[in-house]
């Protein structure tokens, strides 16, 4: 980790490996576009409808991953005081809004014609609200305080607390008795989705990660930028 | 996929507003990368050239 401290290093990694990351972006969303819309079959119930879970899916398991990465990197900030991990922590913020904006959508897209309602205030939809207005939050916090190093201590404690929210997202249907149903993939006596049907999810999942990666990158290559840039000024104006 | 099934209505807008959103993410992102890159490139040229 520590390899990766020096921004020089992280940028030449960076700038290496981001042409291949977006190669394969583009390909797993091809291939997983094809198995979602063309390959897939309806469900006996649900008939089409089941094709918004390719979209919807990948975007909920992001949004819980993207704010774990953010809460790690704020844990590696405070412990560490690793260079890039608040830019690490900053950067992935934006991105997992959109996932986690996208899970809400898509899923009250799903909810309007199998539940007969957009919205219901059950436990896994509420703590996925939680987890957008932790984004919000997060982001409001960088958004607000001028001075980067006072914006990232607070910023840490946030993201470090709003954590506790992960565990319940992810336990919250065996918890409670909610609308939404329980969890079929990542299941300790294994998926209980079939074939066809789980081939396309997972590589949606992996077009959503890559997604996040390749984004990621880019977004921590131009915060570098800009503390680059404001770094200049700073020094320019102690120069006059 | 059968575009005349029930709620098809409901899987379009699903995908279109992912691709909207994803879209945007992927054009804002890679925009402020080019912009502030460029930046840093010219104003570290110009206190190069200032100090010389």
């Amino acid at each position: 980790m520590q390899f990766l401290a020096n921004p020089t290093r992280f940028l030449k990694i960076a700038n290496a490996v981001l042409p291949y990351v977006w190669a394969i972006t583009i390909a797993l969303f091809a291939v997983g576009l094809y198995g979602a819309l063309v390959t897939a079959p309806p469900d006996y119930q649900q008939g089409e409808t089941v094709r918004i879970m390719y979209v919807h899916v990948p975007a909920a398991w992001m949004a819980l991953f993207v704010y774990t990465v953010m809460a790690l990197a704020s844990a590696v900030a405070a412990i560490f005081r690793h260079p890039l991990a608040d830019v690490a922590a900053k950067t992935a913020a934006p991105i997992g809004a959109v996932f986690c904006f996208l899970s809400l959508a898509t899923g009250s897209l799903w909810g309007k014609p199998m539940w007969g309602a957009w919205w219901v205030w059950d436990a896994r939809l509420t703590s996925m609200f939680v987890l957008m207005l932790l984004y919000i939050g997060y982001m409001a916090i960088w958004a607000a305080i001028e001075e980067p190093h006072r914006a990232a201590m607070v910023a840490r404690v946030v993201a470090l607390v709003g954590f506790i929210n992960i565990p319940i997202v992810k336990f919250s249907v065996d918890w409670w008795n909610t609308l939404h149903q329980p969890a079929s993939v990542f299941r300790a006596d294994g998926p209980t989705i079939a074939g066809p049907m789980l081939w396309p999810l997972l590589v949606m999942g992996l077009a959503y990660s890559f997604l996040f990666l390749a984004l990621h990158l880019t977004a921590m290559r131009a915060e570098i930028a800009a503390r680059k840039i404001r770094q200049i000024q700073i020094a320019e104006i102690g120069e006059r | 996929m059968d575009f005349s099934a029930d709620h098809i209505g409901f899987v379009i807008a699903s995908y279109a507003l992912s691709f909207i959103f994803l879209a945007g993410l992927i054009i804002t992102t890679l925009g402020r990368d080019r912009k502030l890159r460029a930046e840093a490139e010219r104003l570290d040229t110009q206190r190069k050239k200032a100090r010389a």
